[in-house]
């Protein structure tokens, strides 16, 4: 989602309020964000937050076009 | 395990065994009464933690994390410092008092000022040293 905005960890940790390591720990599941680190990531992408992050494993992207398709 | 994780927990070793070994000279010359100038070895694990500390502190930036304010800290970084803290804090009084007995226990006398001056040395390294042994700063 970072690289689809054309953001470096640095910038968007800048965004978010945190070092850019932090970022990395968040983008390999390494870490659980507090839930106002949350929302600011959702601000910066402007999405809602059950569109990043989910407390099940999130499906590929082709299968939820899929499903989008064929009403599921 | 990454080779900088790899290299970081080696590094801290060293500084470790290093202080441990400029312990053993000093009472190898206080206890066994071994010439003073067998003091001048001490220079050389003097240098291995000087070295060995930049190393796995300084550069990966570990020992500023570990000093800074927690306003400087992100969510993370404070809670990384905070499990690293109390876990070398109980880490340190157990090492402290079981030293202090052995010392009681033993007839060695009081703790003298090379040996506190290790413990202090240890007690600033020791959360630093949690986080570079676990983490992937």
């Amino acid at each position: 989602m970072r690289k689809e905005r054309g953001l470096s960890r640095k910038e968007l940790a800048e965004k978010i309020g945190v070092n850019f390591q932090t970022v990395g720990y968040l983008e390999r599941e390494e870490y659980n964000p507090s839930l106002d680190l949350a929302f600011r990531i959702c601000e910066c992408f402007d999405l809602p937050i059950e569109f990043i992050f989910s407390t099940k494993p999130m499906k590929p992207l082709s299968e939820e076009l899929l499903n989008l398709k064929r009403g599921v | 395990m990454n080779k900088t994780k790899h290299t970081r927990r080696f590094t801290v070793l060293i500084n470790y065994i290093s202080i441990v070994v400029i312990l053993v000279l000093f009472y190898l010359v206080r206890f066994l009464g071994s010439s003073p100038m067998f003091l001048i070895f001490e220079i050389i694990p003097l240098i291995t933690v000087v070295l060995s500390f930049r190393h796995a502190f300084v550069k990966t930036g570990i020992w500023k994390m570990t000093h800074a304010s927690y306003e400087k800290l992100d969510e993370r970084e404070m809670q990384v410092v905070f499990k690293a803290i109390s876990i070398s804090y109980s880490l340190f009084a157990i090492t402290t008092l079981v030293i202090i007995y052995i010392f009681i226990l033993s007839g060695l006398g009081q703790i003298d000022a090379v040996l506190a001056v290790c413990l202090l040395y240890i007690a600033h390294i020791l959360p630093a040293s949690i986080i570079a042994w676990n983490e992937k700063v």
